[in-house]
C-alpha cells in the first residue's frame, strides 16, 4: 500500500496566497504607469511650470527611482534572512509593511499645492522613491514567501503556480477600476462634471484608494490565513556572504541569468501599437492586439502548473521557450503570408493568444526553480536564504528591464527606418515595405530569438530529478532533527 | 509538559485593526484631495477656472465646461444636440433620440475622396476654416455669443468640405476635428511656439513663433488668475469678482462673473457674464 502524502498547507492557504500576491499586484500594477500620467498632466496642472523641464525630470525620477529599487531590492533580501520572529521571517514584512506602503502609495497622488518648480520636482523624487522602496520591501517578501509556505516541493509549486496566476490577474486589475471608478463618477456627477474632474487627475486618485484600499484587504486575509512552514535557520548571515550566494550558486544564477540571456522578449510592447495602427490598419486594435494575448499568458499561468505535473521544472522550461519562439515564428511567417491588410486582423489575434501562452511559464517556472535552489543552498550551506534569492533574482529582472527599455525604442525608431510625420495634420506617416517587415519582425522574430536565448541558462541548471529528491529528503532529516533539538524554544509558528 | 499557549499577536485583530486604519487614512486623503482640487466646490475656484481657461489661450470653448450649459450634459452633447444634429438630420430638434436616423452622416454619401483621404484633405478644411474661426472671435468679441459662432462655424464649414472633399457627406466628428484644430492654432497665436522634435527621431516637427502675448508683455511672460473676493453672495447665486495679473500687473479688474450652485456643485452662468474684455486686453 503506498504511504499517504502528508499535506502541510491548508486548502485555504492556497488560495489566500494567491489573494495576497493578487492585493500586491493590483497596487504594483497600477502605480508606475499611471505615477507617470499624474505627474505629467494632473499633480501640478495650472501652476505654469516648464513642461519639458518636468518631462525630462519625470524620467530621471523613474530612473532614481529604479537604482533605489535595485539597491533596496538587495537589502530588503538580506534583512528577510536576517529575520527572526514566531511569524516567520518574510510575513511580517508583508503584514506590517502592507499600511504604510498602502499610505505612501495614496500620498504619491496628492501632489503640493506649491507654485516653485524646484519643490514641486524634489517632491515627485522624494515620494516616489519613497513608495519604491516601501514597495520593494513588501512586494519581495511576498514574493518569497512561496519558498516557504511548504516544505513540500510538489506542494510549494501548486502554491507558486495558483498565486503565480492571479498576480498576473492582480496587475491588470487597475486597469478594470480606473474604468469602473470612470463609470460611477458619470452616474454620480453627470458627464460634463466628470470630464471637469477627470480633467484634475480625480479619477486617477480615486483609483489609487481603491487599489490601495484593496490591496491592505487581501494582503491582511493572506497575513491572517497563511502560515511559514520552513522553519528558518539560526545562522547570522553576512552582507558579504549573502551577495555571494546571488552570484555563486550556479542553479540560482543560472536562473537569474534567464533575466538577462531573455532581456529582448519585451520588445514586441514598443512596437504594438504601429502593428495596430499599419498592419492592422487601426490603432484602436492596440488594445485587441494586447488582451488575447493577456488571455493567453493566464490561461499560460494555468497550464504550466499541468505540465510540471509530468515533466520537471528545467524540462517545461525549455519545452516552454521552444514553443514560444515557434508561435512567434509561425505569426512571423503566416503574417507576410497574407500580407499587411485587414485580412491578417483575425488570424493574427488567434496566433497571439498562442503566442501569450510562453509567458505563463516566465511567470511560474523561474519562482518554483528559485524556491528549489534555497533547498540546495540550505542543503550546502546549512542557510536558508529565501529573501536573498528572490532578491537576486528580481535584481536581475529589473537590469534586464531596463536594457529592455533601451532596446526597443532603438530597434523600432533606428533600426526599422520609421518616417515620422512632420504635417501637423498627419498622426503617422506613411512607411516603406522594409519598415513595415521590421516592425513585424521586432514583434515576432526577435523576440522568438530572445526566448531561445532565455532557455539556454537552463540547460545548465540541474536542480531536478534525483538530486532534487535526495536533498529534499535530507533537509527533512534534518528538520526533524533540529525541531527535536528546539522543542523547547520553537524557532516559528511552523507545524 | 503542560501544553503552554504562546503569547503573542492576535493576528485577525491585527488584520481587521490595519484594514479601518487604511481605509481611515485613504478615505481622508481622498476627500482632503477632492475637495482642493476639485474646483466646483468652491465658487470663486470655479470663477478663477473659467477666466483662467479664458486667458491663457484665449479658449472661450472649453471655458463653457465650466457653465451652466454642461450641467445636465457633455459640452460637446450640447453642440450636437443644439448645433450640428439640426444639419446632419432633417427636422430634428434638440433632445430628439438619433437612434434609427439617416442623415449626412450616412456612410453612402461618403465619396472616393473621403475614404481615400490620410489627412491631408482634412488638414486642407482646417486650414480653410481658420480665417473664418478668427474672423467669428473677433466680430463677435469672444465667444459669449457662441449661438452665432456655432450656427455660422458650422454652415460655412459644410460649404468648405464640400468643396474640398467632393461629397455631401458631414458628421459631428468633422466639426470637432477642425474648431478644435482652429482653436489650437489661435491659442498658439497668442502664445506663440517654440520649436519642437520629436522626441524618438529629432525631427523637427514644428518651428518657432512669436504669439501676440509675447509681443505685448514680452517673450517669457506670466499669467495669472486671481479671485478679488466675492462681490455678492445670495446663497445659491453669487458674484466673484476676478483679476488677470500679467507679469505681477493688473491687466484687468474686478471682472465679475456670476455662478450658480446646484447640489453641491457651482457653475457659471454664462448668459449673465461679459468676457469680452479677456480677448482684447493685449491689443
Amino acid at each position: 500500500m503506498s504511504e499517504k502524502k502528508k499535506k502541510y498547507m491548508k486548502k485555504s492557504e492556497m488560495f489566500t496566497f494567491g489573494i495576497g500576491l493578487f492585493g500586491v499586484a493590483l497596487l504594483t500594477g497600477w502605480m508606475p504607469d499611471y505615477t507617470q500620467t499624474f505627474f505629467a498632466d494632473f499633480a501640478f496642472k495650472g501652476k505654469g511650470f516648464d513642461s519639458s523641464v518636468i518631462s525630462s525630470q519625470i524620467s530621471a525620477v523613474f530612473l532614481a527611482a529604479g537604482i533605489i529599487g535595485a539597491v533596496i531590492e538587495l537589502v530588503t533580501g538580506f534583512l528577510i534572512d536576517n529575520t527572526r520572529t514566531r511569524l516567520g521571517k518574510a510575513k511580517p514584512w508583508i503584514g506590517f509593511g502592507a499600511v504604510p506602503m498602502a499610505i505612501i502609495a495614496m500620498l504619491v497622488f496628492v501632489a503640493p499645492n506649491t507654485r516653485n518648480q524646484t519643490l514641486a520636482i524634489i517632491w515627485m523624487y522624494v515620494i516616489y522613491s519613497l513608495y519604491t522602496a516601501v514597495g520593494c520591501a513588501v512586494e519581495r517578501p511576498a514574493e518569497c514567501f512561496g519558498a516557504l509556505c511548504s516544505p513540500d516541493p510538489s506542494e510549494r509549486s501548486s502554491a507558486i503556480s495558483i498565486a503565480s496566476f492571479m498576480k498576473s490577474v492582480g496587475q491588470s486589475g487597475g486597469m478594470v477600476v480606473v474604468l469602473v471608478v470612470g463609470i460611477v463618477m458619470k452616474a454620480v456627477m453627470g458627464q460634463q462634471q466628470y470630464k471637469n474632474a477627470e480633467a484634475q487627475g480625480l479619477d486617477l486618485v480615486i483609483s489609487t484608494a481603491v487599489c490601495a484600499l484593496g490591496f491592505i484587504l487581501f494582503v491582511m486575509i493572506f497575513f491572517i490565513n497563511n502560515k511559514e512552514r520552513v522553519p528558518y535557520t539560526r545562522e547570522k548571515v553576512s552582507l558579504k556572504d549573502a551577495v555571494k550566494v546571488v552570484f555563486t550558486n550556479k542553479n540560482l544564477l543560472m536562473v537569474s541569468l534567464t533575466k538577462l540571456t531573455g532581456f529582448g522578449r519585451g520588445v514586441y510592447g514598443t512596437v504594438s501599437l504601429y502593428i495596430a495602427i499599419y498592419l492592422l490598419g487601426s490603432k484602436d486594435l492596440k488594445l485587441a492586439l494586447l488582451l488575447p494575448m493577456g488571455i493567453g499568458t493566464a490561461v499560460g499561468t494555468l497550464l504550466v502548473n499541468f505540465v510540471l505535473k509530468k515533466f520537471s521544472t528545467k524540462q517545461t522550461y525549455i519545452l516552454f521557450c521552444v514553443y514560444g519562439a515557434t508561435s512567434l515564428a509561425i505569426l512571423y511567417f503566416v503574417a507576410t503570408g497574407i500580407g499587411f491588410n485587414s485580412g491578417l486582423i483575425i488570424p493574427f489575434l488567434i496566433l497571439n493568444f498562442f503566442c501569450g501562452l510562453q509567458h505563463g511559464n516566465t511567470n511560474v517556472t523561474p519562482n518554483i526553480m528559485i524556491a528549489d535552489c534555497v533547498d540546495e543552498i540550505e542543503w550546502k550551506t546549512g542557510k536558508r536564504q529565501e529573501g536573498l534569492a528572490y532578491a537576486g533574482y528580481g535584481l536581475f529582472a529589473k537590469i534586464a528591464s531596463a536594457f529592455t527599455k533601451a532596446l526597443g525604442p532603438w530597434l523600432l525608431y533606428t533600426w526599422s527606418g520609421y518616417l515620422v510625420s512632420t504635417d501637423a495634420n498627419v498622426a503617422y506617416a506613411a512607411q516603406t515595405d522594409a519598415t513595415l517587415n521590421k516592425f513585424l519582425m521586432i514583434y515576432t522574430i526577435i523576440p522568438a530569438a530572445f526566448v531561445i536565448l532565455q532557455g539556454l541558462p537552463i540547460l545548465f541548471y540541474d536542480m531536478v530529478g534525483d538530486k532534487k529528491e535526495k536533498i529534499v529528503k535530507e533537509l527533512m532529516i534534518r528538520r526533524e532533527a533540529a525541531a527535536e533539538r528546539d522543542y523547547d524554544e520553537p524557532a516559528n509558528d511552523a507545524d | 509538559m503542560a501544553d503552554k499557549k504562546k503569547k503573542g499577536l492576535n493576528l485577525k485583530l491585527y488584520g481587521i485593526f490595519a484594514i479601518l486604519v487604511t481605509a481611515a487614512v485613504l478615505g481622508a486623503l481622498t476627500f482632503f484631495t477632492y475637495t482642493t482640487r476639485y474646483t466646483a466646490f468652491d465658487p470663486e475656484k470655479m470663477a478663477v477656472a473659467y477666466v483662467d481657461t479664458i486667458v491663457q489661450t484665449g479658449d472661450g470653448y472649453n471655458a463653457f465646461k465650466d457653465t451652466l450649459l454642461s450641467k445636465d450634459m457633455k459640452f460637446g452633447d450640447y453642440i450636437r444636440q443644439n448645433y450640428i444634429n439640426p444639419v446632419v438630420y432633417e427636422n430634428y430638434k434638440p433632445g430628439d433620440s438619433t437612434k434609427g436616423l439617416k442623415g449626412l452622416n450616412d456612410e453612402s454619401l461618403k465619396g472616393e475622396k473621403t475614404l481615400g483621404d490620410n489627412g491631408e484633405l482634412e488638414g486642407k478644411v482646417i486650414d480653410t476654416m481658420y480665417p473664418v474661426f478668427v474672423s467669428l472671435v473677433e466680430t463677435n468679441n469672444g465667444f459669449d455669443n457662441y449661438d452665432a459662432i456655432f450656427t455660422q462655424y458650422i454652415a460655412e464649414l459644410q460649404k468648405v468640405r464640400e468643396e474640398v472633399f467632393g461629397d455631401k457627406y458631414f458628421d459631428d466628428e468633422a466639426f470637432f476635428t477642425a474648431f478644435e484644430a482652429n482653436l489650437a492654432a489661435y491659442g498658439e497665436s497668442l502664445t506663440g511656439t517654440e520649436d519642437e522634435y520629436d522626441a524618438n527621431t529629432g525631427v523637427q516637427t514644428k518651428i518657432a513663433s512669436v504669439g501676440a502675448y509675447q509681443e505685448k508683455f514680452g517673450e517669457d511672460y506670466k499669467i495669472e488668475v486671481v479671485s478679488a473676493g466675492v462681490a455678492k453672495n445670495e446663497g445659491n447665486k453669487c458674484t466673484v469678482n476676478v483679476n488677470v495679473n500679467v507679469n505681477g500687473q493688473a491687466e484687468v479688474e474686478n471682472l465679475p462673473v456670476t455662478l450658480q450652485k446646484i447640489g453641491r456643485s457651482w457653475y457659471v452662468d454664462n448668459t449673465a457674464c461679459d468676457t469680452s474684455v479677456l480677448y482684447t486686453f493685449y491689443k
